[in-house]
């Protein structure tokens, strides 16, 4: 690992609850992931593949270990730099889109550029919209959008402000497999034509074929990091881990 | 961001219209006090400045008590007009009475029952600025004008009698002219009957004596020149002002006294916005928990902690602006409804047009805003303790903040030590102690969401103790008002500010009952005790302070049966430089102690009969909250700021406050305190005679010679006292059902809100079968539940509070206590049905649930 990565964790142990009842959700977990790299996290319920999400997010912290995010050490700040750190270098995706209902996609978009006070880059705007093909839903409330639109406009957001990294939490995890594959494909292009790193929790094999490097996370530890494989060789995978 | 606040306001429409009635209702009622006492003080300062324009010097007698005091002022002899006209520069100086007096017309019947009237003296023409507008002025000591209100109101026309009652026997006058002051057909609102000077004389039974003198200048001499000059020729007794200076003077005193009204009405006012507040806090907290996720994702996104609180805060600000905005608008119309309403209750305040001052607008806007922000605030920091991680799954609960709330403490001190202090100084030390008991209670109640584990535990386990009590009646209705009651205690928090909000309503609605039975208990008590005689004679209008005739005594006595005829006077002095003025009781000390039992603590009634002219008797609260004894002498000052030392020579105990804070002899008022009217003559009669007997000819004497007076019996008094303590509760009743019915839209706006909540819920409901009408009984029983635990509470804090008063502020004073046990069911009662009238509507809202689409609500 002589790559230090956009995004890297060192020994991260996440205990809940003290003494006895102690569990720790993450126990010496070290990872990094590499720019311009499309990553996933695969791992049962309870694996800790969430937690770890959270905490190289900066969204929680960890009981021990560290955590460097384009080039911050996360735990020297309070939450206020933690909040401009994610205004300005993360992005997210969600599961359940997470949209505002009372804006429209145009204006969802733009929130978090518009919560920053910043000014909207016109040219990368129409390129983003382009790419994400929602140019004609730009003043369609999330209500009036199907589930992969809402999804798309998600990515869009994600990605408006180009970010170190975005995070993706379960992006297909409420698409059919038409709308799922659509989104990441749209991933896949983030990655491959604007250089975007993204890191993708996922339950899905189909989703995780679609990514450059595939991390499986078991009780709180890595068992697998390498090559993605495909959907086949993923659900193989993940069968002989269970076992 | 901005966006985000200003959808997110309009998006949730429902919302701030609910919200913002709560503080539009309050806002309301605090313009249309301003607009109201505004437009009173405008209507009078026209008609002073109109009346003082052709006056270059006025001169008055001197009041040093203030202009609140309840005293008579010593008349102006001739001879100072006299001396008067003699300064260097007056071409013209004229007295001027101006009379309290009761105008009856040819059947006897009184013109005016609600306002005062007056007996006026025509003045020089050159000083005249009264106008006929049909007949004319006054020229002969038979004929008298009178204002259009009053003429149009018992329809007289020029050429018919008028009975004029002064402070002594009553006169009869044909009516000459109509008249009109400053634009406007009363005086404001009061009556007047213009007649010759010397007829205003006898009225006022003043001969040769004047309330105040008038001076015009020579040309080439300018008023202030000639106020010098007659200033140096006058005792300091009398006050001499230009005739600006007096209308500005005039002014100032009737916006002193307007103070009184608007204090009251604001008071109000202010509980209203109160409760307003608590709706405003218990609507933000559920907004804030219903919109974790969204406040999850902004800071997600990026949005920092203040942003998030600044997006709250800025709902609110635009919330309470909007409310602030429509009450101002509402104090408009609300402000001739007040005067109606005051109208009614039998005070007739004079209006004409409607005055909006500057300050009205600002004062009320900021007050809107204002209690909208703050009682925002707290939910605003909650919102901004929703880590991000919300946003990411359902159902991750707000995070409670370990190193707990110290700003919040200090917010919630700050603002609860400024109501206090606000209220205590607008109330009475009596109902300060009420409002901070009050206010103790409601910081219980509003931290009951905040801290669940200490004392709002106890709160909300309160709560949910009665919502199972109330709901044992409901248990027939089987599963329904199982569900009912269960909603209720799903958030107790929410149930127990909701309820605060009826409660503070409630509260303060049974402690004035309780304080007016108790107030009624004591009169007829102290009355029992005290009154050994068997008529009760006073004028029979209370508006002006107006007495009755001194010669009504000797005119009684000759009356076969009537053994004694004894008067009474009040009037007020400043003693030792105490704060404010002391109540003073003038009786004859020869014939008072036969109809009067006196409970002395020290002395008897020998005592009062060597009283003479330099010896005083103390009530005891008064004795003993200035810890004053037998023995002391006691500087007084009356009104014409004259001094004289009085000995005190006994203590009484008086619950029925006759005798008031000193008490003195009639010669003594007459002489030193200018008391030249009586306030009552208690009649006794000689053994063996029968009331048949005597009222009948006491009312004939009076009828005929005093109608301004009349007699009652010891009964009929209390009767009438308790209908003027029944008047004013009722008009107290009217302005708290504003709170009451702000604390409703409360609790429509909970019913609703939670609804909105349990959209899903209710589809499962009715997906497996429940009926909309079920549903609408379930909604209802819930609020109807809340309601009366509002409504049990708040009875409950106000007899808590009664009983305090009692055993504190009213300790001593004889008061009674009284619960007044079917009012307090009724007000239970209307509680209930309270909660099913706001149930209404949510209730059928709740019953159009979609069952498909709240199924299938993400």
């Amino acid at each position: 690992m002589s790559d230090p990565g956009i995004v890297s964790a060192r020994e991260l142990t996440r205990r809940y609850g003290e003494g006895e009842v102690a569990v720790d959700a993450l126990s010496d977990v070290s990872v990094a992931f590499t720019k311009a790299r499309f990553a996933a996290i695969m791992g049962p319920s309870g694996s800790g593949k969430s937690t770890l999400m959270h905490i190289l997010a900066g969204l929680d912290r960890p009981t021990s270990g560290t955590v460097t995010l384009d080039g911050v050490e996360l735990a020297s700040l309070d939450d206020r730099a933690l909040t401009l750190l994610r205004r300005e270098r993360v992005g997210f995706i969600f599961q359940t889109f997470n949209l505002l209902p009372i804006l429209d996609a145009r204006e969802n978009i733009l929130l978090p550029l518009s919560i920053a006070g910043a000014s909207v880059d016109g040219a990368w705007f129409d390129e983003l919209i382009d790419a994400v093909g929602i140019r004609d839903r730009l003043h369609h409330r999330p209500a009036q959008l199907s589930g992969g639109q809402q999804q798309r406009v998600a990515v869009a957001r994600a990605l408006v402000s180009r970010p170190a990294v975005v995070f993706a939490d379960e992006p297909t995890g409420n698409l059919d497999s038409a709308a799922s594959g659509e989104v990441l494909d749209l991933l896949r292009l983030a990655v491959d034509r604007f250089g975007q790193t993204v890191v993708m929790v996922t339950h899905d094999a189909q989703a995780a074929s679609h990514a450059d490097r595939l991390v499986v996370l078991g009780d709180g530890r890595i068992v697998r990091d390498g090559e993605a494989l495909d959907a086949g060789g993923v659900l193989d995978l993940m069968k002989s881990l269970s076992r | 961001m901005t966006a985000v606040v200003v959808r997110g306001f309009f998006s949730r429409k429902l919302r701030a219209v609910l919200t913002g009635i709560a503080v539009a209702l309050g806002v309301a009622l605090m313009s249309g006090t301003y607009i109201l006492t505004d437009t009173i003080d405008h209507s009078f300062a026209a008609i002073f400045a109109t009346g003082e324009q052709n006056r270059a010097v006025v001169i008055t007698p001197h009041q040093g008590l203030g202009a609140g005091a309840a005293v008579q002022t010593a008349a102006i002899g001739q001879a100072t007009l006299e001396r008067v006209r003699r300064v260097p520069g007056v071409a013209v100086a004229a007295g001027e009475v101006f009379a309290v007096a009761t105008l009856f017309d040819a059947q006897g019947r009184r013109l005016n029952t609600s306002a005062p009237s007056f007996a006026v003296s025509v003045l020089p023409a050159r000083f005249e600025d009264l106008s006929a507008v049909a007949g004319s002025l006054p020229t002969n000591a038979g004929s008298v004008a009178i204002d259009q209100a009053s003429a149009q109101r018992a329809s007289l026309r020029v050429g018919q009698r008028l009975r004029v009652a002064g402070a002594t026997a009553a006169a009869t006058y044909r009516i000459s002219g109509i008249l009109r002051f400053a634009g406007s057909a009363s005086f404001g609102g009061a009556g007047v009957a213009l007649v010759t000077l010397p007829q205003a004389q006898l009225l006022a039974g003043e001969p040769n004596s004047y309330d105040d003198l008038v001076v015009g200048a020579k040309s080439g001499v300018s008023p202030a020149t000639l106020r010098k000059r007659i200033r140096a020729v006058l005792p300091l007794t009398l006050d001499v002002r230009t005739g600006v200076q007096q209308a500005a003077q005039q002014t100032s005193d009737l916006e002193s006294q307007l103070g009184f009204l608007r204090t009251f009405l604001l008071i109000f006012a202010y509980v209203a916005l109160f409760v307003g507040a608590f709706i405003i806090f218990n609507t933000f907290s559920i907004t804030v928990a219903q919109r974790t996720r969204e406040f999850g994702l902004l800071r997600t996104l990026g949005a920092t902690r203040g942003q998030v609180v600044r997006s709250v805060v800025a709902e609110g600000a635009m919330l309470g602006f909007g409310g602030a905005l429509v009450g101002l608008l509402a104090g408009l119309g609300l402000a001739p409804a007040l005067d109606q309403l005051f109208k009614a209750f039998g005070a007739d305040l004079p209006d004409s047009g409607t005055v909006v001052e500057f300050r009205t607008i600002w004062v009320s806007l900021l007050a809107g805003t204002g209690v909208t922000v703050l009682a925002g605030l707290l939910p605003a920091l909650r919102a901004a303790r929703v880590t991000p991680i919300a946003a990411m799954r359902e159902g991750v609960p707000l995070e409670r903040a370990q190193r707990s709330p110290r700003g919040r403490r200090i917010i919630l001190a700050v603002v609860a030590f400024y109501v206090v202090v606000r209220v205590a100084l607008l109330a009475s030390s009596g109902a300060g102690i009420a409002t901070i008991v009050i206010l103790l209670a409601l910081i219980l109640a509003i931290r009951v969401p905040a801290s669940r584990r200490r004392i709002g535990g106890a709160f909300s386990a309160t709560v949910v103790a009665l919502a199972h009590l109330l709901a044992r009646p409901l248990a027939w209705r089987g599963i329904t008002g199982r569900l009912a009651r269960d909603n209720t205690v799903r958030h107790p928090g929410r149930t127990a500010v909701t309820a605060a909000s009826l409660m503070v309503g409630l509260a303060l609605v049974s402690l004035i009952s309780i304080l007016a039975a108790g107030t009624k208990a004591s009169i007829n008590q102290a009355i029992d005790a005290s009154f050994a005689g068997n008529l009760i004679i006073q004028n029979s209008s209370t508006a002006g302070n107006a007495g009755i005739p001194t010669e009504i005594p000797a005119a009684l006595r000759a009356i076969p049966g009537v053994a004694q005829v004894t008067p009474v006077a009040f009037t007020e002095g400043s003693v030792n430089h105490l704060k404010g003025n002391q109540t003073i009781t003038a009786l004859d000390p020869a014939s008072f102690a036969r109809v009067y039992r006196i409970d002395w603590d020290r002395g008897s009634d020998a005592t009062l009969a060597a009283l003479g002219t330099t010896g005083t008797v103390l009530n005891r609260s008064f004795a003993s909250a200035h810890h004053l004894k037998v023995g002391q002498t006691l500087t007084v000052a009356a009104a014409s700021g004259r001094r004289i030392r009085l000995v005190v020579r006994g203590i009484a105990t008086d619950n029925a406050r006759l005798l008031a804070d000193l008490t003195i002899t009639l010669a003594l008022a007459r002489s030193a305190f200018a008391q030249r009217v009586d306030a009552l003559d208690f009649v006794s009669y000689r053994p063996g005679v029968t009331n048949a007997q005597v009222q009948p000819k006491v009312n004939r004497i009076l009828a005929a010679r005093f109608p301004q007076a009349e007699s009652q019996t010891a009964t009929q008094f209390k009767n009438s006292l308790a209908s003027q303590v029944d008047t004013l509760l009722a008009l107290i009743y009217v302005l708290l059902a504003l709170s009451v019915i702000v604390s409703l839209f409360g609790i429509v706006n909970t019913l609703v809100l939670s609804i909105f909540e349990r959209t899903r819920e209710l589809g499962m409901l009715r997906a497996i079968g429940t009926s909309r009408r079920q549903i609408r009984q379930m909604i209802r029983y819930e609020s109807v539940i809340t309601a009366l635990i509002g409504g049990l509470l708040g009875i409950a804090l106000g007899v808590v509070v009664a009983l305090i008063l009692a055993a504190t502020a009213l300790s001593g004073s004889g008061f009674v206590l009284v619960i007044p046990v079917v009012t307090v069911i009724v007000l239970f009662i209307l509680a209930g049905l309270a909660g099913l009238a706001a149930a209404a509507w949510p209730a059928r809202r709740a019953a159009r649930v979609d069952i498909l689409a709240a199924i299938a609500t993400e």
